[in-house]
């Protein structure tokens, strides 16, 4: 069974429980602990990470780090790469990973803007905050044109994708980062429609949305 | 109100001890920088691991610092900005031989500490906020419960509180019925004794220590103090982190972030008496700072 | 130029697509900041984005399509008046009538939602907008001051679309009656087209843009033309949040924004409640010697009700009967009652069936609930007999909504006896019809509906005098306690015993009254200046009840279980006395 070395309140770790869960991959969460004792910089946890991060996956002896490549390989071992990770479309898949290449972004500041707030790291809150609201501005307007499209997702697929799941972490829990998504509607009503996904999980910090009437 | 007006904390928050660092991330002849009450501290050991703390002020990082008096309990470094009492509010439980006592879990919430306080004295939240955990929809019920002021010590208390916790086991799909008596001993702090599931005599003490860093903005410090032979440190932490995790969201949307202290500003039911006799212990006790006093028009923003 | 107070208009703080089914819409106009949801029947609800309870946002709350519910404690608001209509933490109990959200105005314009203070305001009419289809444009939030934004407006290098030189002449107009929008029009080849750019003030450095393109373009057009837009806005937003605050001209109208009604977060008043008054808008034949009618307010928004509910309604002749509202959760723009022909009885039940027209309008109480529905139950088993199924009928579309577990029992001389038949067949649920059954194939019935009792299970019943008492003593005999099993009479059918004579002291007032035999204590109260609320006086709905502070009441009602009546604290003053001499109430 694939082990995931997660810590439960990381944005990271939570887009790879989301793949596996949506893709119904029986897996075991090993927690590494994060906050208070910094278990990932631990020597135990960096012969597995030697960079000192999680998540960390170990899918029967083959250990893969990093959010957005654990998302790859699952989508493409588990999904066969047709609607999660489209290999068979180049333009799609162009997309996705231009899309993954903005969720480092969003990492670098929401995520980063949140650590500050819950855990005190001493980054430069304002411009973490500042750098989170450029990039919401340009991907509330992409997600706000795919509705226009008739589309629901960040990619032009007619499902969801990796990206989807890269992004929505940052996303969903930048309010305790201290960045309002009052001026996001296109984004508000997208991370509705994630939670809506067959298979979705959440994690504290992620409110419950109402279903769609049947 | 919010981030506007500031706040001074006035004598009935100075004179308090203040929470500031976890001793656990304290390492003798190195300081760790933070916030208390709007001022600027920092917090060390000494030799013998003892805790000290230090007023920054000025701009010079050079300046000497004004000492502050500090002391250690319940797994954390407390400091005061004013004339502490010679001694912190007592848990004696915490001296029992067979208890781990943990600082649990410490998160930053944009909120005031008193709304804080508010929302670890209230059960009606369970089933919607920790749902699966410590209560589940439909049983939603909130059962009459006492609050008192203890005449010798002026703390608050909320006495006979029970509600519906579903079973811990997935297994099983019969929950319990859990006790729980709650105890404010501090403006900012206050515990809960719930009964232990190993030991029906005995109690578990879950205790959030609020440490102000302004008006609108806590630390939300966790400790427990258990007698729990099974669980490791890391699980009885993780499930702290959880809970509190899972209050942080709540908090940051409550609007004010500080505390009305007027009866009508909020709506309160039966099960509200404890934040109802909260609010107005704090008004009874003039706290000012982190609320917003009874007569002050709140605007609601 | 005379400005209007800013205030007393309209300004756009959605567009119409953005309320989604169950969706909740965050916005902000002059510094408030506001819920805003469409329910599943199409209404648009603008409210405080503030719970009235702890302060917790509504627009994190959760739209189930007819209610708002905190995400905080659960409380329930009902679409249209923003009711608090469940309160989890106290499930056997009616939340206080006052208990409400603050409301805004709201109406819909040119694909846009608009809210204000004023109930009497309307959105600006422009023009421009109003001869063609129109097209609303992406809008853009900007970190700017009103004044500002609109001075950018008017320099807007507009070309209607992207295929356009940049030559086109370019009128720009400001709208005099309507001073946060700029009108800019360009004419090529002798057609006009327009976009005129509203201007939602949220917050004195904030505004949003919203803006609106007449007449649509083609579809194949469309998108091409919402991209032109957007990146000319986008080149916009960014010299305007580039420049200085000092170059503000104009300093921003200052407005407060008061909700059309205030939240309320007290209890409910004492005495008689207002009156209301409703037009009949449907009435139809619902069953065999049911009348069933739909009544409309004749101004406003109906105020809510909870499942349980009835209303007083004022008959043309001056009799008061009690109906029972049937509505489900979703059904808020009118209260459906049922009334079965009675031709023994006070002649209430003919004169609605006979005298009263779609289009007639009547005097009604507001809903009142004496027959609270919980919503904690791990089971819940509904027993109607004949018209008893009224308020069950609210209660069972309420679980069904909420996904809870529930059963109804329908008891009737057959199916064509039954109200409302058709609405059954449609409800998710377990229905039992028992028709056509004796008094002891009744009893038999009910006997193996209230068996066996487990925790958590709660029953309602609801129907005639004799099926009731059977149903409890059925229910107790199988280990129901009283306080799981719900009951509602129509009417008190026990006789009464007025023949006692007693002393009647008010703690409150320290007066002193004397009631006489044949006098009831409710009369003599109101004889004496007490105004007490009051409903059947029949001892069944519990509305005239009372405290008692000292002496044994001599209960007659119908409406305490036995364990309320033992603790002898509380006593219903229509048709209860006393058994000591005296009686010393709360009063």
């Amino acid at each position: 069974m694939i082990k995931l070395y997660d810590y439960l309140l990381s944005a990271n770790c939570y887009k790879a429980r989301l793949l596996l869960s949506m893709l119904d991959v029986p897996h075991e969460l090993v927690p590494i602990e994060f906050y208070p004792r910094r278990e990932h910089e631990s020597a135990a946890f960096k012969k597995i990470n030697p960079l000192g991060h999680i998540p960390v996956i170990d899918d029967d002896g083959f250990i893969l780090r990093d959010a957005h490549a654990i998302l790859m390989y699952l989508a493409c071992k588990y999904d066969g790469g047709r609607d999660w990770y489209p290999t068979g479309d180049p333009r799609l898949l162009g997309e996705v990973a231009s899309w993954l290449q903005f969720a480092d972004g969003t990492a670098a500041t929401a995520s980063a803007a949140r650590l500050c707030i819950n855990f005190g790291y001493d980054f430069d809150l304002e411009a973490c905050q500042a750098g989170a609201h450029r990039l919401f501005r340009v991907l509330d307007e992409h997600v706000w044109f795919r509705e226009q499209e008739g589309l629901s997702w960040v990619a032009s697929a007619a499902a969801p994708t990796v990206a989807d799941m890269a992004l929505f972490p940052d996303v969903a829990l930048s309010e305790e980062g201290g960045i309002s998504r009052e001026d996001y509607p296109a984004l508000r009503r997208w991370t509705e429609r994630i939670q809506r996904l067959g298979g979705f999980i959440d994690m504290p910090g992620v409110l419950p949305v109402a279903p769609l009437p049947s | 109100m919010d981030a506007t007006a500031p706040q001074e904390p006035g004598p009935p928050i100075l004179d308090l001890w203040h929470p500031v660092a976890i001793l656990a991330e304290l390492t003798a002849g190195e300081t760790i920088r933070t916030r208390l009450l709007d001022r600027d501290i920092a917090v060390g050991l000494d030799g013998e691991g003892a805790p000290l703390a230090w007023l920054i002020t000025g701009e010079a990082p050079g300046g000497a610092p004004e000492s502050l008096p500090a002391i250690a309990a319940y797994e954390f470094a407390w400091t005061s900005l004013g004339t502490p009492p010679a001694e912190i509010f007592a848990i004696p439980e915490c001296d029992e031989p067979d208890r781990r006592n943990l600082a649990t879990f410490s998160v930053g919430v944009h909120v005031s500490a008193p709304r804080a306080v508010e929302n670890f004295l209230d059960l009606g939240h369970f089933p919607y906020v920790h749902a699966g955990i410590l209560g589940q929809v439909p049983r939603t019920e909130v059962a009459d419960y006492r609050v008192e002021v203890d005449p010798e010590t002026n703390e608050l208390w909320a006495l006979d509180c029970e509600f519906f916790q579903p079973q811990a086991a997935a297994a099983s799909t019969d929950g319990q019925m859990s006790q729980y008596t709650y105890r404010v001993p501090h403006p900012y702090c206050v515990m809960l004794y719930k009964s232990c599931p190993t030991d029906e005599s005995r109690f578990d003490v879950i205790a959030l220590f609020c440490q102000a860093l302004s008006a609108d903005r806590v630390l939300f410090h966790t400790f427990m103090s258990v007698i729990d032979e099974v669980s490791s440190d890391e699980q009885i932490r993780a499930f702290q982190t959880l809970v509190s995790a899972q209050d942080k969201p709540i908090l940051e949307n409550q609007t004010p972030r500080l505390l009305p202290l007027e009866v009508g500003a909020e709506a309160s039911v039966r099960s509200d008496r404890a934040s109802v006799a909260y609010r107005r212990w704090l008004g009874d006790l003039g706290v000012g700072y982190g609320v917003i006093p009874a007569g002050l028009p709140d605007d609601g923003s | 130029m005379t400005a209007p107070d800013p205030a007393s208009l309209l300004h756009p703080v959605a567009a119409g697509a953005d309320l989604v089914p169950r969706h909740v819409v965050r916005s902000r106009l002059f510094g408030r900041r506001l819920a805003i949801w469409r329910a599943d029947d199409g209404f648009i609800n603008i409210w405080e984005d503030r719970c009235i309870h702890r302060g917790m946002r509504l627009s994190a709350g959760v739209n189930d399509g007819a209610e708002l519910v905190c995400q905080y404690h659960g409380w329930r608001y009902s679409n249209r008046n923003g009711n608090c209509t469940y309160i989890p933490a106290h499930p056997g109990e009616a939340p206080a009538g006052a208990l409400r959200v603050a409301t805004f105005a709201c109406a819909e314009r040119y694909g846009l939602v608009w809210s204000g203070d004023s109930a009497d305001a309307s959105p600006p009419s422009i023009p421009a907008l109003e001869d063609a289809e129109v097209l609303v444009l992406r809008s853009l939030p900007v970190n700017a001051p009103v004044p500002l934004v609109l001075e950018g407006l008017a320099r807007y290098s507009f070309r209607p679309t992207a295929a356009l030189g940049s030559d086109i002449p370019v009128a720009t107009s400001a709208d005099a009656g309507n001073p946060f929008s700029v009108t800019v029009t360009a004419t090529t080849a002798g057609a006009a087209s327009s976009v005129v750019f509203f201007v939602q003030p949220a917050d004195a450095g904030r505004c949003v843009i919203r803006p609106v393109l007449s007449p649509a373009p083609a579809p194949g057009e469309r998108l091409v033309t919402l991209r032109h837009h957007a990146g000319a806005l986008e080149e916009l937003r960014a010299q305007l949040e580039d420049a200085r605050p000092t170059e503000i001209a104009v300093p921003l109208p200052v407005a407060t924004l008061e909700p059309l009604r205030s939240g309320g977060t007290g209890g409910a008043a004492g005495g008689r409640r207002p009156q209301l008054q409703v037009r009949v808008a449907r009435k139809w034949l619902c069953a065999e010697g049911i009348t069933a009618f739909e009544l409309v307010p004749v101004t406003g928004e109906l105020p809510s009700f909870q499942p349980g509910a009835h209303l007083d309604v004022h008959l043309p002749n001056g009799l008061v009967r009690q109906y029972s509202l049937t509505n489900g959760p979703d059904l808020t723009d009118v209260y459906r009652i049922a009334v079965k022909l009675e031709p023994d009885g006070g002649g209430g039940s003919r004169l609605m069936h006979d005298s009263v027209h779609v289009g007639d309008v009547l005097d009604i109480s507001t809903p009142r609930n004496n027959f609270p529905l919980r919503r904690d139950a791990a089971r819940t088993v509904l027993i109607a007999g004949g018209i008893g199924i009224t308020p069950l009928l609210a209660m069972a579309q309420t679980l069904a909504r909420q996904g809870l577990t529930w059963e109804l029992h329908c008891f009737a001389r057959s199916d064509d006896h039954i109200a409302f038949g058709e609405m059954l067949d449609s409800l998710a649920g377990s229905i039992t019809r028992h028709v056509g059954l004796t008094p002891e194939q009744t009893g038999h019935e009910l006997g193996r509906i209230v068996r066996p009792y487990a925790p958590m299970n709660h029953t309602y019943v609801c129907g005639p005098g004799p099926m009731i008492a059977t149903a409890r003593a059925l229910a107790a005999d199988a280990g129901w306690p009283e306080a799981a099993v719900h009951f509602e009479y129509f009417k008190n059918e026990s006789p009464r015993d007025d023949t006692s004579a007693f002393e009647v002291a008010l703690a409150r007032s320290g007066r002193s009254l004397r009631i006489s035999a044949g006098e009831s204590l409710l009369d003599g109260l109101r004889n004496a200046g007490v105004d007490l609320p009051s409903s059947c006086e029949q001892g069944a709905c519990g509305t005239c009840i009372a405290t008692v502070l000292e002496g044994e009441p001599d209960h007659q009602d119908v409406y305490l279980n036995g364990s309320e009546r033992a603790a002898g604290d509380r006593m219903l003053t229509c048709v209860s006395r006393a058994k000591s001499g005296r009686l010393v109430l709360d009063l």
